[in-house]
Protein backbone atom coordinates (compact mmCIF):
# COMPACT_ATOMS: atom_id res chain seq x y z
CA UNK A 1 0.00 0.00 0.00
CA UNK A 2 1.28 3.40 -0.83
CA UNK A 3 -0.15 6.75 -0.14
CA UNK A 4 1.61 9.39 -2.11
CA UNK A 5 0.57 12.58 -3.79
CA UNK A 6 -0.27 10.83 -7.07
CA UNK A 7 -2.54 8.34 -5.38
CA UNK A 8 -4.27 11.18 -3.60
CA UNK A 9 -4.78 13.14 -6.83
CA UNK A 10 -6.11 10.13 -8.71
CA UNK A 11 -8.52 9.17 -5.93
CA UNK A 12 -9.78 12.75 -5.53
CA UNK A 13 -10.37 13.08 -9.27
CA UNK A 14 -12.05 9.69 -9.55
CA UNK A 15 -14.26 10.49 -6.58
CA UNK A 16 -15.28 13.84 -8.07
CA UNK A 17 -16.17 12.20 -11.37
CA UNK A 18 -18.08 9.46 -9.57
CA UNK A 19 -20.02 12.04 -7.54
CA UNK A 20 -20.90 14.17 -10.58
CA UNK A 21 -22.08 11.10 -12.45
CA UNK A 22 -23.92 9.76 -9.40
CA UNK A 23 -25.80 13.00 -8.77
CA UNK A 24 -27.04 13.09 -12.35
CA UNK A 25 -27.51 9.34 -12.37
CA UNK A 26 -29.97 9.48 -9.47
CA UNK A 27 -32.33 11.58 -11.51
CA UNK A 28 -31.71 9.58 -14.69
CA UNK A 29 -32.64 6.44 -12.78
CA UNK A 30 -35.77 8.01 -11.28
CA UNK A 31 -36.82 9.04 -14.78
CA UNK A 32 -36.17 5.50 -16.02
CA UNK A 33 -33.63 6.99 -18.38
CA UNK A 34 -30.44 5.32 -17.19
CA UNK A 35 -29.88 3.86 -20.64
CA UNK A 36 -30.35 7.26 -22.22
CA UNK A 37 -27.17 8.15 -20.31
CA UNK A 38 -25.50 5.24 -22.08
CA UNK A 39 -26.76 6.50 -25.42
CA UNK A 40 -25.52 10.02 -24.73
CA UNK A 41 -22.07 8.87 -23.67
CA UNK A 42 -21.59 7.19 -27.06
CA UNK A 43 -23.51 9.67 -29.16
CA UNK A 44 -21.21 12.53 -28.19
CA UNK A 45 -18.37 11.03 -30.26
CA UNK A 46 -19.10 12.96 -33.49
CA UNK A 47 -19.37 16.13 -31.43
CA UNK A 48 -15.98 15.46 -29.86
CA UNK A 49 -14.42 14.81 -33.27
CA UNK A 50 -15.88 17.95 -34.81
CA UNK A 51 -14.94 20.01 -31.76
CA UNK A 52 -11.46 18.54 -31.88
CA UNK A 53 -11.19 19.29 -35.58
CA UNK A 54 -12.32 22.90 -35.13
CA UNK A 55 -10.18 23.69 -32.09
CA UNK A 56 -7.22 21.49 -32.94
CA UNK A 57 -6.90 20.14 -29.43
CA UNK A 58 -8.63 17.79 -27.04
CA UNK A 59 -8.77 20.52 -24.47
CA UNK A 60 -10.78 23.11 -26.35
CA UNK A 61 -14.09 24.45 -25.23
CA UNK A 62 -15.29 23.53 -28.71
CA UNK A 63 -15.01 19.85 -27.83
CA UNK A 64 -17.34 20.27 -24.86
CA UNK A 65 -19.77 22.40 -26.85
CA UNK A 66 -19.74 19.93 -29.74
CA UNK A 67 -20.38 17.03 -27.39
CA UNK A 68 -23.10 18.97 -25.59
CA UNK A 69 -24.91 19.66 -28.84
CA UNK A 70 -24.66 16.01 -29.89
CA UNK A 71 -25.92 14.89 -26.49
CA UNK A 72 -29.00 17.08 -26.80
CA UNK A 73 -29.44 15.93 -30.41
CA UNK A 74 -29.35 12.31 -29.26
CA UNK A 75 -31.93 13.04 -26.55
CA UNK A 76 -34.22 14.78 -29.02
CA UNK A 77 -33.81 12.00 -31.55
CA UNK A 78 -34.67 9.30 -29.00
CA UNK A 79 -37.67 11.29 -27.88
CA UNK A 80 -38.81 11.93 -31.44
CA UNK A 81 -38.48 8.27 -32.45
CA UNK A 82 -40.46 7.24 -29.41
CA UNK A 83 -43.27 9.79 -29.62
CA UNK A 84 -43.70 10.44 -33.31
CA UNK A 85 -42.42 7.32 -34.98
CA UNK A 86 -43.80 5.07 -32.20
CA UNK A 87 -40.58 3.14 -31.77
CA UNK A 88 -40.12 1.51 -28.37
CA UNK A 89 -37.80 3.34 -26.02
CA UNK A 90 -35.09 0.66 -25.93
CA UNK A 91 -35.10 0.36 -29.72
CA UNK A 92 -34.96 4.11 -30.23
CA UNK A 93 -32.01 4.34 -27.84
CA UNK A 94 -30.24 1.54 -29.69
CA UNK A 95 -30.82 3.11 -33.10
CA UNK A 96 -29.82 6.60 -32.03
CA UNK A 97 -26.56 5.99 -30.27
CA UNK A 98 -25.19 3.39 -32.65
CA UNK A 99 -25.96 5.66 -35.60
CA UNK A 100 -24.30 8.69 -34.01
CA UNK A 101 -21.35 6.64 -32.78
CA UNK A 102 -20.87 5.20 -36.27
CA UNK A 103 -20.88 8.69 -37.75
CA UNK A 104 -18.23 9.57 -35.17
CA UNK A 105 -16.02 6.68 -36.26
CA UNK A 106 -16.37 7.67 -39.92
CA UNK A 107 -15.47 11.25 -39.03
CA UNK A 108 -12.38 10.09 -37.15
CA UNK A 109 -11.26 8.11 -40.20
CA UNK A 110 -11.98 10.94 -42.61
CA UNK A 111 -10.14 13.45 -40.48
CA UNK A 112 -7.52 11.02 -39.28
CA UNK A 113 -4.64 12.98 -40.76
CA UNK A 114 -5.70 16.08 -38.83
CA UNK A 115 -7.00 14.67 -35.59
CA UNK A 116 -4.97 12.87 -32.99
CA UNK A 117 -7.89 10.87 -31.67
CA UNK A 118 -9.25 7.37 -31.91
CA UNK A 119 -12.32 5.54 -30.68
CA UNK A 120 -10.35 3.72 -28.04
CA UNK A 121 -9.26 6.85 -26.24
CA UNK A 122 -12.89 7.97 -26.11
CA UNK A 123 -14.20 4.59 -25.05
CA UNK A 124 -11.63 3.66 -22.45
CA UNK A 125 -9.67 6.61 -21.08
CA UNK A 126 -6.88 6.23 -18.54
CA UNK A 127 -6.88 7.95 -15.21
CA UNK A 128 -3.41 6.68 -14.35
CA UNK A 129 -1.92 9.29 -16.73
CA UNK A 130 -3.51 12.03 -14.69
CA UNK A 131 -0.43 13.09 -12.69
CA UNK A 132 1.66 13.60 -15.83
CA UNK A 133 -1.03 15.45 -17.81
CA UNK A 134 -0.38 18.85 -16.33
CA UNK A 135 -1.96 22.23 -16.79
CA UNK A 136 0.83 24.60 -17.70
CA UNK A 137 0.09 28.32 -17.90
CA UNK A 138 1.51 30.44 -20.72
CA UNK A 139 4.41 31.49 -18.54
CA UNK A 140 5.13 27.83 -17.90
CA UNK A 141 3.79 27.70 -14.38
CA UNK A 142 2.77 24.21 -13.31
CA UNK A 143 -0.76 24.30 -11.94
CA UNK A 144 -1.14 20.57 -11.36
CA UNK A 145 -3.10 17.87 -13.21
CA UNK A 146 -5.44 19.25 -15.87
CA UNK A 147 -8.15 16.64 -15.40
CA UNK A 148 -8.33 17.43 -11.71
CA UNK A 149 -9.47 20.95 -12.59
CA UNK A 150 -11.83 19.71 -15.28
CA UNK A 151 -13.57 17.35 -12.90
CA UNK A 152 -13.66 19.95 -10.10
CA UNK A 153 -15.35 22.44 -12.43
CA UNK A 154 -17.71 19.69 -13.57
CA UNK A 155 -18.58 18.77 -9.99
CA UNK A 156 -19.27 22.40 -9.06
CA UNK A 157 -21.55 22.92 -12.06
CA UNK A 158 -23.41 19.64 -11.57
CA UNK A 159 -23.92 20.35 -7.86
CA UNK A 160 -25.15 23.88 -8.59
CA UNK A 161 -27.53 22.51 -11.22
CA UNK A 162 -28.98 19.92 -8.84
CA UNK A 163 -29.35 22.39 -5.96
CA UNK A 164 -30.90 25.15 -8.06
CA UNK A 165 -33.37 22.90 -9.84
CA UNK A 166 -33.92 20.34 -7.10
CA UNK A 167 -37.64 21.02 -6.77
CA UNK A 168 -38.17 20.99 -10.54
CA UNK A 169 -36.09 17.85 -11.04
CA UNK A 170 -38.03 16.11 -8.30
CA UNK A 171 -41.50 16.92 -9.56
CA UNK A 172 -40.72 16.29 -13.24
CA UNK A 173 -39.12 12.95 -12.37
CA UNK A 174 -42.10 11.84 -10.32
CA UNK A 175 -45.00 13.11 -12.39
CA UNK A 176 -44.19 14.78 -15.68
CA UNK A 177 -47.77 15.58 -16.67
CA UNK A 178 -48.55 17.16 -13.33
CA UNK A 179 -45.47 19.35 -13.53
CA UNK A 180 -46.52 20.52 -16.99
CA UNK A 181 -49.96 21.35 -15.65
CA UNK A 182 -48.61 23.51 -12.84
CA UNK A 183 -46.48 25.39 -15.36
CA UNK A 184 -43.04 23.85 -14.83
CA UNK A 185 -41.25 23.53 -18.20
CA UNK A 186 -40.71 19.77 -17.98
CA UNK A 187 -39.22 19.51 -21.47
CA UNK A 188 -36.65 22.20 -20.74
CA UNK A 189 -35.68 20.64 -17.41
CA UNK A 190 -35.24 17.32 -19.16
CA UNK A 191 -33.03 18.82 -21.86
CA UNK A 192 -30.95 20.64 -19.24
CA UNK A 193 -30.40 17.38 -17.40
CA UNK A 194 -29.36 15.68 -20.64
CA UNK A 195 -26.99 18.55 -21.44
CA UNK A 196 -25.39 18.17 -18.03
CA UNK A 197 -25.01 14.43 -18.67
CA UNK A 198 -23.38 15.13 -22.06
CA UNK A 199 -21.04 17.69 -20.53
CA UNK A 200 -20.14 15.35 -17.66
CA UNK A 201 -19.47 12.52 -20.11
CA UNK A 202 -17.08 14.62 -22.15
CA UNK A 203 -15.41 16.08 -19.11
CA UNK A 204 -14.80 12.59 -17.77
CA UNK A 205 -14.05 10.55 -20.87
CA UNK A 206 -10.31 11.20 -20.82
CA UNK A 207 -10.11 9.90 -17.30
CA UNK A 208 -12.50 6.95 -17.28
CA UNK A 209 -13.76 6.63 -20.84
CA UNK A 210 -17.30 6.73 -22.22
CA UNK A 211 -18.20 3.16 -21.29
CA UNK A 212 -17.21 3.42 -17.66
CA UNK A 213 -18.91 6.79 -17.32
CA UNK A 214 -22.13 4.91 -17.96
CA UNK A 215 -21.37 2.59 -15.08
CA UNK A 216 -20.82 5.55 -12.78
CA UNK A 217 -24.13 7.05 -13.95
CA UNK A 218 -26.08 3.87 -13.36
CA UNK A 219 -24.51 1.66 -10.70
CA UNK A 220 -24.05 3.86 -7.58
CA UNK A 221 -27.60 5.29 -7.75
CA UNK A 222 -29.05 1.83 -8.35
CA UNK A 223 -27.09 0.46 -5.38
CA UNK A 224 -28.21 3.31 -3.13
CA UNK A 225 -31.82 2.79 -4.24
CA UNK A 226 -31.66 -0.73 -2.82
CA UNK A 227 -31.02 0.75 0.60
CA UNK A 228 -33.33 3.72 0.87
CA UNK A 229 -36.60 5.19 -0.35
CA UNK A 230 -35.75 8.72 0.78
CA UNK A 231 -34.54 11.05 -1.94
CA UNK A 232 -32.05 13.05 0.14
CA UNK A 233 -30.62 9.91 1.70
CA UNK A 234 -30.46 8.34 -1.75
CA UNK A 235 -28.33 11.23 -3.00
CA UNK A 236 -26.08 11.18 0.06
CA UNK A 237 -25.60 7.45 -0.19
CA UNK A 238 -24.73 7.77 -3.89
CA UNK A 239 -22.05 10.33 -3.00
CA UNK A 240 -20.60 8.11 -0.27
CA UNK A 241 -20.57 5.16 -2.69
CA UNK A 242 -18.81 7.30 -5.30
CA UNK A 243 -16.04 8.13 -2.85
CA UNK A 244 -15.85 4.59 -1.49
CA UNK A 245 -15.51 2.84 -4.84
CA UNK A 246 -12.83 5.33 -5.91
CA UNK A 247 -10.68 4.58 -2.87
CA UNK A 248 -11.17 0.81 -2.89
CA UNK A 249 -10.93 0.67 -6.69
CA UNK A 250 -7.66 2.57 -6.74
CA UNK A 251 -5.94 0.37 -4.18
CA UNK A 252 -7.20 -2.85 -5.74
CA UNK A 253 -5.86 -1.66 -9.10
CA UNK A 254 -2.57 -0.86 -7.38
CA UNK A 255 -2.54 -4.27 -5.79
CA UNK A 256 -3.28 -6.15 -9.01
CA UNK A 257 -1.43 -3.65 -11.19
CA UNK A 258 -4.50 -3.21 -13.36
CA UNK A 259 -6.76 -0.50 -14.85
CA UNK A 260 -7.94 1.93 -12.18
CA UNK A 261 -11.19 2.90 -13.90
CA UNK A 262 -11.93 -0.74 -14.63
CA UNK A 263 -11.34 -1.64 -11.01
CA UNK A 264 -13.47 1.24 -9.71
CA UNK A 265 -16.39 0.10 -11.81
CA UNK A 266 -15.87 -3.54 -10.87
CA UNK A 267 -15.96 -2.57 -7.21
CA UNK A 268 -19.18 -0.64 -7.87
CA UNK A 269 -20.67 -3.65 -9.59
CA UNK A 270 -19.70 -5.97 -6.74
CA UNK A 271 -21.13 -3.51 -4.20
CA UNK A 272 -24.36 -3.54 -6.16
CA UNK A 273 -24.53 -7.33 -6.36
CA UNK A 274 -23.76 -7.66 -2.67
CA UNK A 275 -26.49 -5.14 -1.83
CA UNK A 276 -28.98 -6.87 -4.09
CA UNK A 277 -28.17 -10.23 -2.52
CA UNK A 278 -28.42 -8.89 1.00
CA UNK A 279 -31.62 -7.02 0.27
CA UNK A 280 -33.33 -9.90 -1.45
CA UNK A 281 -32.55 -12.09 1.57
CA UNK A 282 -33.83 -9.63 4.14
CA UNK A 283 -36.69 -8.79 1.80
CA UNK A 284 -37.78 -12.41 1.76
CA UNK A 285 -37.61 -12.80 5.51
CA UNK A 286 -39.34 -9.50 6.15
CA UNK A 287 -42.16 -9.46 3.64
CA UNK A 288 -42.18 -12.67 1.69
CA UNK A 289 -42.99 -15.21 4.31
CA UNK A 290 -44.11 -13.10 7.24
CA UNK A 291 -47.08 -11.65 5.36
CA UNK A 292 -49.00 -14.03 7.55
CA UNK A 293 -48.55 -13.53 11.27
CA UNK A 294 -46.04 -15.79 13.01
CA UNK A 295 -48.78 -17.70 14.80
CA UNK A 296 -50.47 -18.60 11.51
CA UNK A 297 -47.24 -19.85 10.01
CA UNK A 298 -46.88 -22.45 12.71
CA UNK A 299 -50.31 -23.86 12.02
CA UNK A 300 -49.67 -24.02 8.30
CA UNK B 1 -79.26 17.24 -24.93
CA UNK B 2 -76.60 19.86 -24.35
CA UNK B 3 -77.26 22.71 -21.95
CA UNK B 4 -75.07 25.74 -22.54
CA UNK B 5 -74.59 28.24 -19.73
CA UNK B 6 -73.95 31.96 -19.54
CA UNK B 7 -70.54 33.13 -18.26
CA UNK B 8 -69.17 29.58 -18.07
CA UNK B 9 -66.14 28.59 -16.00
CA UNK B 10 -65.12 26.24 -18.78
CA UNK B 11 -65.99 26.54 -22.43
CA UNK B 12 -65.08 23.91 -24.97
CA UNK B 13 -65.65 24.80 -28.57
CA UNK B 14 -65.76 22.18 -31.33
CA UNK B 15 -62.93 20.22 -29.77
CA UNK B 16 -61.55 17.31 -31.79
CA UNK B 17 -58.63 15.20 -30.62
CA UNK B 18 -56.98 12.44 -32.62
CA UNK B 19 -54.22 9.98 -31.89
CA UNK B 20 -52.49 8.77 -35.06
CA UNK B 21 -55.14 10.17 -37.35
CA UNK B 22 -57.95 8.30 -35.62
CA UNK B 23 -60.14 10.70 -33.69
CA UNK B 24 -60.84 9.89 -30.05
CA UNK B 25 -63.01 12.93 -29.46
CA UNK B 26 -65.36 14.39 -32.04
CA UNK B 27 -66.61 17.97 -32.05
CA UNK B 28 -67.14 18.33 -28.33
CA UNK B 29 -68.91 21.60 -27.69
CA UNK B 30 -70.03 22.45 -24.18
CA UNK B 31 -69.96 25.02 -21.42
CA UNK B 32 -70.01 24.44 -17.68
CA UNK B 33 -71.30 26.52 -14.77
CA UNK B 34 -69.16 27.32 -11.75
CA UNK B 35 -69.68 26.01 -8.24
CA UNK B 36 -70.92 22.60 -9.37
CA UNK B 37 -69.79 19.03 -8.86
CA UNK B 38 -69.62 17.76 -12.42
CA UNK B 39 -69.30 14.12 -13.44
CA UNK B 40 -67.93 12.85 -16.75
CA UNK B 41 -69.55 9.51 -17.62
CA UNK B 42 -68.93 7.16 -20.47
CA UNK B 43 -67.78 3.63 -21.33
CA UNK B 44 -64.13 2.61 -21.55
CA UNK B 45 -62.38 4.30 -24.43
CA UNK B 46 -65.03 7.00 -24.68
CA UNK B 47 -62.40 9.75 -24.45
CA UNK B 48 -63.06 10.82 -20.85
CA UNK B 49 -59.41 11.07 -19.86
CA UNK B 50 -58.54 12.56 -23.22
CA UNK B 51 -61.10 15.30 -22.63
CA UNK B 52 -59.47 16.16 -19.28
CA UNK B 53 -56.01 16.05 -20.83
CA UNK B 54 -57.12 18.31 -23.67
CA UNK B 55 -58.51 20.80 -21.15
CA UNK B 56 -55.19 20.72 -19.28
CA UNK B 57 -53.16 21.13 -22.46
CA UNK B 58 -51.53 17.71 -22.15
CA UNK B 59 -52.75 16.59 -25.57
CA UNK B 60 -52.97 18.88 -28.58
CA UNK B 61 -56.41 19.11 -30.14
CA UNK B 62 -56.60 18.76 -33.91
CA UNK B 63 -59.43 21.27 -33.90
CA UNK B 64 -61.35 23.59 -31.63
CA UNK B 65 -60.31 25.36 -28.45
CA UNK B 66 -60.75 25.40 -24.70
CA UNK B 67 -61.34 28.51 -22.61
CA UNK B 68 -61.15 28.58 -18.84
CA UNK B 69 -62.53 31.51 -16.86
CA UNK B 70 -62.96 33.08 -20.32
CA UNK B 71 -59.16 33.04 -20.74
CA UNK B 72 -56.54 30.75 -22.24
CA UNK B 73 -54.98 28.03 -20.11
CA UNK B 74 -51.63 29.85 -19.82
CA UNK B 75 -53.25 32.86 -18.17
CA UNK B 76 -55.11 30.91 -15.50
CA UNK B 77 -52.83 27.94 -14.77
CA UNK B 78 -52.55 28.72 -11.08
CA UNK B 79 -56.35 28.58 -10.68
CA UNK B 80 -56.64 25.05 -12.04
CA UNK B 81 -55.76 21.81 -10.36
CA UNK B 82 -55.34 18.37 -11.84
CA UNK B 83 -55.51 14.88 -10.36
CA UNK B 84 -54.03 12.39 -12.84
CA UNK B 85 -54.81 8.68 -12.78
CA UNK B 86 -52.97 6.91 -10.02
CA UNK B 87 -51.28 4.49 -12.43
CA UNK B 88 -49.68 7.34 -14.34
CA UNK B 89 -46.74 7.49 -11.91
CA UNK B 90 -44.31 5.03 -10.34
CA UNK B 91 -45.09 4.86 -6.63
CA UNK B 92 -41.64 3.42 -5.93
CA UNK B 93 -40.37 6.96 -6.27
CA UNK B 94 -38.32 7.95 -3.20
CA UNK B 95 -40.60 10.53 -1.59
CA UNK B 96 -42.67 10.88 1.53
CA UNK B 97 -46.40 11.56 1.50
CA UNK B 98 -45.72 15.14 2.57
CA UNK B 99 -43.15 15.58 -0.24
CA UNK B 100 -45.73 14.62 -2.85
CA UNK B 101 -48.45 16.85 -1.40
CA UNK B 102 -46.00 19.76 -1.25
CA UNK B 103 -45.54 19.42 -5.01
CA UNK B 104 -48.99 20.96 -5.25
CA UNK B 105 -47.51 24.23 -3.99
CA UNK B 106 -44.63 24.29 -6.50
CA UNK B 107 -46.62 26.01 -9.23
CA UNK B 108 -47.15 29.15 -7.18
CA UNK B 109 -43.59 29.11 -5.77
CA UNK B 110 -41.79 29.79 -9.02
CA UNK B 111 -38.24 28.94 -10.02
CA UNK B 112 -35.42 28.53 -7.47
CA UNK B 113 -37.70 28.99 -4.44
CA UNK B 114 -37.94 26.19 -1.92
CA UNK B 115 -41.20 25.37 -0.15
CA UNK B 116 -41.17 26.78 3.38
CA UNK B 117 -43.28 26.74 6.51
CA UNK B 118 -46.36 28.18 4.85
CA UNK B 119 -46.34 25.52 2.13
CA UNK B 120 -45.82 22.81 4.72
CA UNK B 121 -48.81 23.98 6.75
CA UNK B 122 -50.99 24.15 3.65
CA UNK B 123 -49.92 20.63 2.71
CA UNK B 124 -50.66 19.30 6.21
CA UNK B 125 -54.13 20.88 6.08
CA UNK B 126 -54.75 19.23 2.72
CA UNK B 127 -53.65 15.89 4.12
CA UNK B 128 -55.98 16.34 7.06
CA UNK B 129 -58.92 16.95 4.70
CA UNK B 130 -58.40 13.55 3.08
CA UNK B 131 -57.69 11.89 6.43
CA UNK B 132 -54.04 11.16 5.69
CA UNK B 133 -52.27 13.51 8.11
CA UNK B 134 -51.12 10.52 10.17
CA UNK B 135 -49.16 9.31 7.12
CA UNK B 136 -47.28 12.54 6.35
CA UNK B 137 -43.83 11.03 6.89
CA UNK B 138 -44.61 7.63 5.37
CA UNK B 139 -42.82 6.75 2.14
CA UNK B 140 -45.25 6.64 -0.77
CA UNK B 141 -44.04 3.17 -1.76
CA UNK B 142 -45.62 1.86 1.45
CA UNK B 143 -49.16 3.08 0.70
CA UNK B 144 -52.17 1.12 -0.46
CA UNK B 145 -53.90 2.07 -3.70
CA UNK B 146 -56.67 4.00 -1.97
CA UNK B 147 -54.15 5.87 0.15
CA UNK B 148 -52.15 6.79 -2.94
CA UNK B 149 -55.31 8.15 -4.49
CA UNK B 150 -55.96 10.27 -1.40
CA UNK B 151 -52.40 11.62 -1.53
CA UNK B 152 -53.06 12.74 -5.11
CA UNK B 153 -56.26 14.46 -4.04
CA UNK B 154 -54.42 16.15 -1.15
CA UNK B 155 -51.77 17.35 -3.60
CA UNK B 156 -54.43 18.98 -5.75
CA UNK B 157 -56.04 20.56 -2.67
CA UNK B 158 -52.64 22.07 -1.80
CA UNK B 159 -52.77 23.86 -5.15
CA UNK B 160 -55.58 25.99 -3.72
CA UNK B 161 -57.27 26.27 -7.10
CA UNK B 162 -60.76 27.31 -8.24
CA UNK B 163 -61.30 24.56 -10.77
CA UNK B 164 -60.40 20.92 -10.09
CA UNK B 165 -60.14 18.25 -12.77
CA UNK B 166 -59.88 14.71 -11.45
CA UNK B 167 -59.25 11.64 -13.58
CA UNK B 168 -60.82 8.58 -11.93
CA UNK B 169 -60.02 9.65 -8.36
CA UNK B 170 -62.16 6.86 -6.94
CA UNK B 171 -60.44 3.95 -8.67
CA UNK B 172 -59.36 1.50 -5.97
CA UNK B 173 -60.81 3.55 -3.14
CA UNK B 174 -62.96 1.79 -0.56
CA UNK B 175 -66.57 2.85 0.00
CA UNK B 176 -66.04 4.68 3.29
CA UNK B 177 -63.25 6.73 1.72
CA UNK B 178 -65.28 7.34 -1.43
CA UNK B 179 -68.14 8.74 0.62
CA UNK B 180 -65.78 10.89 2.68
CA UNK B 181 -64.10 12.28 -0.43
CA UNK B 182 -67.44 12.96 -2.13
CA UNK B 183 -68.52 14.89 0.95
CA UNK B 184 -65.27 16.86 0.79
CA UNK B 185 -65.90 17.64 -2.88
CA UNK B 186 -69.43 18.76 -2.07
CA UNK B 187 -68.08 21.08 0.63
CA UNK B 188 -65.68 22.53 -1.90
CA UNK B 189 -68.41 23.19 -4.46
CA UNK B 190 -70.56 24.74 -1.74
CA UNK B 191 -67.64 27.12 -1.14
CA UNK B 192 -67.75 28.14 -4.82
CA UNK B 193 -65.10 25.81 -6.28
CA UNK B 194 -65.86 23.79 -9.37
CA UNK B 195 -64.95 20.12 -9.46
CA UNK B 196 -64.99 17.97 -12.60
CA UNK B 197 -64.58 14.25 -12.03
CA UNK B 198 -64.16 11.37 -14.45
CA UNK B 199 -66.24 8.65 -12.87
CA UNK B 200 -67.22 5.15 -13.87
CA UNK B 201 -69.77 4.16 -11.24
CA UNK B 202 -73.21 5.36 -12.28
CA UNK B 203 -74.77 4.33 -8.98
CA UNK B 204 -72.73 6.65 -6.81
CA UNK B 205 -72.66 9.26 -9.58
CA UNK B 206 -76.43 9.72 -9.38
CA UNK B 207 -76.13 10.42 -5.68
CA UNK B 208 -73.42 13.00 -5.69
CA UNK B 209 -73.08 14.94 -8.93
CA UNK B 210 -75.06 18.08 -9.84
CA UNK B 211 -74.19 18.09 -13.50
CA UNK B 212 -73.25 15.40 -16.00
CA UNK B 213 -71.19 15.22 -19.13
CA UNK B 214 -71.92 12.03 -21.06
CA UNK B 215 -69.34 11.04 -23.55
CA UNK B 216 -68.90 8.37 -26.15
CA UNK B 217 -66.33 9.71 -28.62
CA UNK B 218 -68.78 12.50 -29.30
CA UNK B 219 -70.70 14.44 -26.70
CA UNK B 220 -74.00 12.76 -25.85
CA UNK B 221 -75.20 15.11 -23.17
CA UNK B 222 -74.13 17.91 -20.87
CA UNK B 223 -76.54 19.38 -18.38
CA UNK B 224 -77.99 19.36 -14.88
CA UNK B 225 -78.71 15.96 -13.37
CA UNK B 226 -82.49 16.29 -13.64
CA UNK B 227 -82.45 16.86 -17.39
CA UNK B 228 -79.79 14.39 -18.53
CA UNK B 229 -80.14 11.36 -16.22
CA UNK B 230 -82.54 9.62 -18.56
CA UNK B 231 -82.61 6.08 -19.86
CA UNK B 232 -82.47 7.32 -23.42
CA UNK B 233 -79.30 9.35 -22.94
CA UNK B 234 -77.61 6.63 -20.88
CA UNK B 235 -78.43 4.13 -23.63
CA UNK B 236 -76.85 6.45 -26.17
CA UNK B 237 -73.78 6.82 -23.98
CA UNK B 238 -73.22 3.21 -23.09
CA UNK B 239 -74.51 1.64 -26.31
CA UNK B 240 -75.67 -1.93 -26.09
CA UNK B 241 -74.64 -2.83 -22.57
CA UNK B 242 -78.21 -3.75 -21.70
CA UNK B 243 -77.62 -5.51 -18.45
CA UNK B 244 -76.06 -2.43 -17.00
CA UNK B 245 -78.73 -0.21 -18.48
CA UNK B 246 -81.62 -2.15 -17.04
CA UNK B 247 -80.07 -1.73 -13.65
CA UNK B 248 -79.61 1.97 -14.24
CA UNK B 249 -83.12 2.57 -15.43
CA UNK B 250 -84.38 0.72 -12.37
CA UNK B 251 -82.29 3.07 -10.40
CA UNK B 252 -83.78 6.09 -12.04
CA UNK B 253 -87.34 4.83 -11.63
CA UNK B 254 -87.01 4.34 -7.90
CA UNK B 255 -85.97 7.84 -7.03
CA UNK B 256 -85.58 6.97 -3.41
CA UNK B 257 -83.29 4.10 -4.26
CA UNK B 258 -80.36 3.88 -1.94
CA UNK B 259 -77.39 1.92 -3.24
CA UNK B 260 -76.16 -0.68 -0.82
CA UNK B 261 -73.05 1.26 -0.11
CA UNK B 262 -74.86 4.10 1.70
Amino acid sequence: MSFDQNAFLIIITAAMIAISCGLLGVFMMLRKMSMTGDAISHAVLPGIVIGFFVSGSQRGLEVIIGAGILGILATLMIDWLRRKARVQLDASIGITFTLLFAIGIILINLLAYKVDLDQECVLYGEIAYLPIDLWLTKSGLNMGPRILYLSLLNLILVTAFIILFFKELKVTSFDENFSKVIGIPAGLINLSLMSMVSYTTVSSFEAVGAILVVALLVVPPATAFLWTRKLKLLIQLTIVLGIGISIVGYYLAYLFDSSIAGMIVSVAGIAFLASALFKSKSFLSRFGTSRQPESLKKIV
Amino acid sequence: MITQVKSPILEIHDLTVSYDQSPVLWNVDLSLPSGKLIGILGPNGAGKSTLIKAIMGLVDPSGGYVKLFDKTLEEVRSRISYVPQRESVDWNFPASVLDVVMMGTYGKLGLFKRPGKKEKELSMESLEKVGMHGFANRQISELSGGQQQRVFIARSLAQNADLYLMDEPFAGVDMATETAIFELLQEMTAAGKTVIVVHHDIYSAVNYFDWFIMLNLHLVASGPKETVMTEDLLRKTYGGKLNLLTKVSDLIRQKEFNPLKN
